[in-house]
């Protein structure tokens, strides 16, 4: 009897997790499904919901502007993948370099991302801002026009990638920091000794047994990036039209900017296998 | 061997170059990182004249605390800062308790299923939770559930179970098993262990589980926006939002109330940063 107890233990320490994480987070996501195969608008949500198949996909696979949301989300993404990673490498690899009060300036650099994305997408709100802003302020000063930064569709999603650069490249460092200080530094001294340069070292030696951080920092930064939409949300609503609407933005707004639930529930179905593909591809290169 | 001669400048020039290049850099990214907020504190602190005034001025002419006292005076804002504090500790208490009986169990047994019972929480991380808002949005409406604080407590905890259940495992590890084993041979039960003995060598892991899950609590926005946004359940980001489509925008306001949501998971984060990162590290390197 008491034996049987002492089996079940551990369930009984991990039952409040699992619980909690099966009704708000497991089942949830197979709930999707279900509602994008029904018409639910946030009107019908009470009443009995009438089943439709596929209707919601072929209405968002002819909806012209859920094509420009993915050109968009690729734009995004890409771009914020670039710049985070690049500057944010760059940093910890600068960090490392014996530079007085690094901790210090660590301390610094991580605190955007410590805020809410809230703060960060309405501090760029006003940089960027038509006629109060103070980038077109200087602009105006050095005797350049105005930009809307975020009122012209051809420029709004590059500002976005740059207010998220602000906000994201602090994690980037963070691990990457991380993954330097795992680094044995006895073995930069052994090539010091056998007269590598700095940048041979860099490459030969830290690239290399950085790589696993590096792929998971990449797998975790654009998966952040094709979900994430506070920034657009708050900064543009994904206008001007649809000119910042990204994929995960796209989803949002048919569902609780139109009301339409069910078309939003299948454009989630297409970003959860939009981040698979990512993942996918991700572990395939680290396992090259 | 091949002998290259290259010629190698002079070591000490070379050095102060070198120098001058790393420090310029990070100059820049350090620019880039503090300007936009000493910018919005600056304009916090502006009257509402001066804030939109030209040539906008780096310190405020006159300081003026306007901005933050209509923020605190007006109902539904003062009204959703208690919200988020409410939202936040109750998240926080309920994330590190489950969570810590939850890496217990990873830390301390050997059971069936035991790795694959890791490996989906390791795996449920890595699902998209924006994705969730639309099945959590139906299944609240229909339950009655939406515009409720304690709803916003239970979601908010996918957010944050996961990461805390690994740090904790990792916090468990670190104590000697030991010291339990002595306690229980003593005719100590498993949860008095726990009680005894294990807590209260633990509270250094506690802190980091605490100052993550306030930090993803107070910060969230999507969720609460979707799930709570009557202006008597709403919290603070969510209010921030509405105020902005609700008036003209008046940044003078605006950026006091981004200051002042900024100050508590700042304070935070500043004061635990060495565990935060270790913390984070810990459970980023471990998989």
């Amino acid at each position: 009897m008491s034996s049987i107890f002492v089996k079940a233990e551990p369930y009984f320490f991990l039952a409040p997790s699992l619980a909690i994480l099966f009704v708000f987070l497991i089942f949830p996501l197979f709930w999707n499904t279900y509602i994008s195969l029904h018409d639910v608008s946030l009107v019908t949500i009470l009443n009995p919901w009438k089943y439709i198949g596929g209707a919601n996909f072929l209405d968002i696979f002819s909806d012209p502007n859920f094509y420009m949301s993915l050109r968009i989300t690729l734009m995004f993404v890409g771009g914020s993948v670039a710049l985070q990673f690049g500057i944010g490498l760059l940093m910890s690899v600068l960090l490392q370099y014996q530079v007085k009060a690094s901790g210090i300036l660590r301390a610094i650099f991580i605190i955007p991302w410590t805020i809410s994305a809230v703060i960060a997408a309405f501090s760029f709100k006003f940089i960027f801002d038509d006629n109060f802003g103070i980038l077109n302020y200087i602009l105006n000063q050095i005797g350049l026009q105005s930009v809307g930064w975020l009122s012209d569709p051809n420029i709004v999603i590059w500002s976005l990638v740059i207010a998220n650069m602000w906000y994201g490249t602090p994690f980037t460092i963070l691990f990457l920091t991380a993954g330097l200080l795992s680094i044995n530094p006895t073995i930069y001294e052994a090539a010091a000794i056998d007269g590598a340069t700095r940048i041979r070292s860099f490459r030969h030696i830290t690239l290399p047994l950085l790589r696993p951080f590096i792929v998971i920092n990449l797998v975790l930064i654009t998966m952040w990036s094709v979900n994430f939409f506070d920034l657009q949300l708050i900064m543009t609503g994904g206008g001007p039209l649809f000119a910042s609407t990204t994929a995960s933005l796209y989803m949002y707004r048919q569902a609780f900017e139109f009301g339409l639930l069910s078309k939003g529930a299948a454009t989630g179905i297409v970003l959860i296998l939009i981040n698979l593909s990512v993942a996918f591809l991700y572990l395939r290169f680290l396992r090259r | 061997m091949v002998h290259k001669t290259t010629i190698t400048p002079n070591p000490k020039v070379w050095f102060f170059a070198e120098r001058t290049l790393i420090y310029s850099l990070i100059a820049v990214f350090l620019f880039i990182t503090l300007s936009p907020l000493v910018w919005v504190l600056s304009t916090s602190l502006k009257p509402n004249t001066e804030a939109i005034s030209f040539p906008p001025k780096i310190l405020p002419k006159e300081p003026t605390a306007d901005n933050y006292i209509f923020i605190l005076t007006d109902l539904t804002l003062a009204r959703s800062l208690i919200n988020s504090f409410l939202v936040s500790i109750g998240s926080t208490a309920l994330s590190v308790a489950v969570s810590s009986l939850g890496g217990y169990a990873f830390a301390r047994f050997d059971f069936k299923g035991k790795n694959v019972i890791m490996s989906t929480i390791l795996g449920l991380f890595m699902i998209p939770v924006v994705i969730n808002i639309i099945p959590l949005y139906t299944m609240l409406a229909n339950l009655g559930l939406l515009n409720s604080i304690v709803a916003l407590m239970l979601t908010f905890q996918i957010l944050i179970i996961p990461l805390n259940v690994l740090l904790m495992k990792s916090y468990f590890e670190t104590i000697p098993k030991e010291l339990e084993e002595a306690a229980l041979i003593d005719g100590c039960s498993r949860l008095g262990v726990l009680r005894r003995v294990t807590m209260p060598l633990s509270m250094p892991g506690f802190a980091i589980a605490a100052v993550l899950s306030f930090r993803f609590s107070w910060n969230e926005f999507i969720i609460p926006v979707v799930l709570s946004n009557r202006s008597d359940s709403m919290v603070f980001q969510v209010a921030l939002y509405q105020f902005i489509s609700l008036y003209r925008i008046d940044w003078g306001y605006l950026t006091a109330g981004i200051t002042l949501s900024l100050i508590p998971v700042l304070v935070l984060m500043l004061s635990f940063q060495k565990q935060m990162i270790r913390g984070l590290t810990l459970g980023a390197i471990r998989e």
